[in-house]
């Protein structure tokens, strides 16, 4: 074929012949391989695509995907090695990653049809999965009694539940925390915030804090959906009433005001550092950095927070009346719909919530356990001192909590994002707080819609 | 390239036969050599269809759908042109979006240009060390679009940077560049612009392929630098240039890790560093609104494609191919 080669007349016609037949036959073979190359992986695919059979001990290959930081990898890896080693014919394919990124990639397994058996899920998207019939419904297993919830707080399993669907079972239990500095409070003869300030006593309290020690005193959570939430929820809202929204424009310019108040009197950081709190993750809050006197986080974070700063912390409710709070799914598993092996996904679920061993391997990693006789024996056994102060805060938090709102709308995530935007927008001064709300109604709207 | 030239010349050489048996054996030996052909570029038609035509079908059919991933492909609803009636009527955080990727673009890219240009001609003389400069200017463009580059720029450019301790040396107060929604958009800018060595090197080869001879005849004519610079260099680069504004123009419409990395996938502060792709990126995967993204990315194929049609037809007026204008 080089165009090099001298074209002569006695040599061409004889290939031109000849070669189409051994061409063909090359042709033909590597159709055929083309043709049975996806037939030969569909195969493959399909190769353990039996039903679960009915042998009890027949071999069981589960995957399961949750987010999370090394810990608490450990910890889920012990737990899954112990079910391995009471059922030898269950074994796990193990996923984790951070949480961000978690979301996206476990929404492009599923459009790929090849979601995880087991997932790791959160209010934020459970309502979207449960929609969308994602999830397993798991309420006639909770009849059964295969996934015993009898243990549970009633308010707990029932915050799993979408549409009248049990879409997850919670992995924990978790609520609003309030972390701050002590160090900072001590070395400066300041005061300890308490449970049951009033949110304009925290102001005045951080204000006063930020005189002293020239650290803004608290964190401005105007952008945080669940101070928000809170705080409507004190004043009688709530974030969701049915399919709408449960407050209107002017609940939002007042939660708005009483943050600009707070900025105005120099008890918040300014908007840029804000901004830094708000995008950044549990490892760079605010009060760990140093940048303010107060984060707004989930009490189970604290050990989290704890590992990043030298100074001692210490952790409350948010301020107001704390029957504003609720037990709280920190986070859930769910099984996918179209498991090969839902009992035994279930089963698992059910292994990690109840069974005493399991449930002292987790700990309070992922909230309090869930079952409230392991609740006792594991507050009993820890040792971390952070994790203890998170268990306290929470113990004694359980009396006082209100009902549990229902699991938040489809398009909750994009209401959290646009929650931030119009916060952010009245933070540095761009728009006053009644053109951000009604800049956030619009765009709430649109979301739930 | 070289197994889709290949069938050429033996059709060439196979015409030239005369004899009718020859004529039959031509037609035979063309099917076959176009079959063959075909077989052989299997692995990259096979990777074409798989990874970019069948996808890009697929995503212009669900750009007519309200496609959320969850939903499995087949009950997805038809839409019709709801997605982008919604785009262009109902979505201001999309027109956003368009305005903050064309300020970007209409920024960065000419002065990316201009200072790979500058530097280019700088470097284009013999001196010693010149060879080293070109690759240190280089350099940023090899670290690309990385993650890691963004994460360093960040950290540079936020309120405890080593920009603002720079300022400060100086005197002067700085700002949390990145946290501010005044300027987190600029620092990607620069961000950009400082990468220019891409088109740099291609500028440098462009300006070596000047002939002297134009030089020394725009000299002799008593044509100063400016007077070269303007009368020979430009027009003669006209065609490196015009590769280098459509190439960055596309990139500079399609950034999206920086952006990303800067606001943690949120775009912002304050909606701020929202490039287009950035906000197709959330829509589709953060609010699962797939159908309504697919829209957004064809709106976006098509506005590109409209771009580089206009710069390609007023080329003819600036772009000089000194080979052509004798034809």
């Amino acid at each position: 074929m080089h165009p090099a080669t001298p074209p002569t007349t006695g040599t061409q016609a004889v290939p031109v012949h000849r070669t189409p037949v051994r061409r063909r036959r090359l042709i033909r073979g590597l159709l055929a391989a083309v043709v049975a190359l996806p037939l030969v992986l569909g195969a493959a695919g399909c190769g353990d695509d039996e039903q679960a059979s009915t042998d009890p001990n027949a071999p069981v290959k589960l995957s399961i995907f949750w987010w999370g930081g090394e810990a608490r990898a450990k910890l889920t890896e012990e737990a899954l090695a112990l079910y391995t080693k009471k059922h030898p014919n269950v074994t796990f394919e193990k996923t984790w990653q951070a949480n961000q990124g978690y979301f996206d990639k476990l929404a492009t397994l599923t459009a790929g049809g090849n979601p995880p058996d087991i997932f790791q899920i959160d209010d934020n998207y459970l309502a979207e999965y449960a929609a969308r019939s994602t999830t397993l419904d798991l309420t006639s297993y909770k009849d059964d009694g295969d996934l015993d919830v009898s243990k549970f707080p009633e308010s707990l399993w029932q915050y799993g539940v979408v549409d009248g669907k049990l879409a997850g079972v919670a992995a924990g239990e978790n609520t609003q925390g309030l972390v701050y500095n002590k160090t900072l409070l001590t070395k400066n003869g300041l005061p300890e915030p308490t449970t049951g300030m009033t949110w304009e006593e925290h102001i005045a309290w951080a204000e006063q804090v930020a005189k002293r020690t020239k650290v803004p005193g608290t964190q401005d959570p105007s952008a945080d959906y669940k101070a928000f939430w809170v705080w409507l929820r004190q004043q009688g809202k709530d974030l969701y009433k049915g399919k709408e929204l449960g407050f209107t424009a002017e609940d939002v310019t007042r939660w708005f005001d009483l943050w600009k108040g707070a900025r105005d009197r120099g008890a918040t950081p300014t908007p840029d550092v804000i901004h830094e709190g708000n995008a950044t993750d549990i490892t760079k809050q605010l009060v760990v950095t140093g940048k303010a006197g107060t984060s707004w986080v989930w009490v189970n974070q604290m050990p989290e927070l704890k590992k990043n700063t030298k100074d001692e912390l210490g952790v409350i409710a948010y301020p107001g009346d704390p029957s504003g709070q609720w037990a709280r799914a920190s986070m859930y598993w769910s099984v996918f719909k179209g498991s090969r092996h839902k009992d035994v996904a279930v089963d698992v679920i059910n292994f990690l919530a109840n069974d005493t061993e399991a449930v002292k391997i987790l700990g309070t990693d992922r909230g309090l356990p869930s079952n409230l006789d392991l609740r006792r024996v594991v507050s009993d056994d820890v040792t971390d001192p952070a994790m203890k102060q998170s268990i306290q805060v929470e113990s004694d938090l359980a009396q006082k909590f209100g009902e549990a709102p229902q699991v938040p709308l489809k398009g909750h995530s994009k209401i959290r994002a646009e929650l931030t935007k119009a916060a952010e927008n009245a933070q540095y001064g761009r728009v006053t707080s009644a053109e951000a709300a009604e800049q956030f109604l619009t765009a709430c709207k649109s979301a739930i819609a | 390239m070289a197994l889709t030239t290949a069938p050429g010349p033996t059709r060439r050489r196979t015409g030239s036969v005369p004899t009718p048996a020859g004529r039959r054996g031509v037609g035979r030996a063309r099917h076959g050599d176009g079959l063959a052909g075909y077989v052989f570029l299997s692995p990259w038609l096979l990777g074409l269809l798989a990874v970019t035509a069948i996808p890009m079908l697929l995503s212009l059919y669900l750009s007519f759908t309200n496609y959320d991933i969850l939903t499995p492909l087949p009950e997805v609803e038809w839409v019709g042109f709801a997605n982008y009636e919604r785009m262009f009527t109902a979505d201001p955080s999309y027109w956003h979006s368009v305005r903050v990727t064309l300020t970007f673009a209409l920024v960065a890219v000419p002065l990316k240009l201009a200072a790979a240009l500058g530097v280019a001609l700088l470097l284009n003389r013999a001196w010693r060390g010149v060879g080293l400069f070109r690759g240190l200017f280089y350099l940023p463009s090899l670290l690309g679009g990385s993650v890691a580059l963004a994460i360093v720029w960040v950290n540079m450019f936020n309120r405890e940077g080593a920009f603002n301790s720079l300022l400060a040396f100086f005197g002067i107060e700085g700002k949390p560049w990145v946290n501010d929604p005044d300027w987190a958009l600029e620092t990607l800018m620069v961000l950009a612009i400082w990468q220019f060595g891409a088109p740099m090197v291609i500028f440098l080869a462009g300006l070596k392929q000047v002939p002297t001879e134009l030089y020394e005849a725009a000299s002799v004519d008593g044509a100063g630098r400016w007077r070269q610079f303007v009368a020979v260099t430009l027009p003669m680069l006209s065609p490196v240039i015009f590769f280098n504004l459509v190439l960055e123009t596309i990139n500079g419409f399609q950034g999206f890790t920086a952006a990303f990395v800067l606001s943690n996938g949120t775009g912002g502060p304050v909606d701020s560093t929202l490039m287009y792709t950035l906000n197709l990126y959330i829509t589709g995967f953060t609010d699962l609104e797939m159908g309504y993204a697919s829209a957004m990315a064809w709106v976006f194929l098509i506005a590109i494609a409209i771009i580089t049609a206009i710069f390609f037809s007023t080329g003819r007026f600036w772009v000089h191919y000194s080979d052509g204008e004798d034809r």
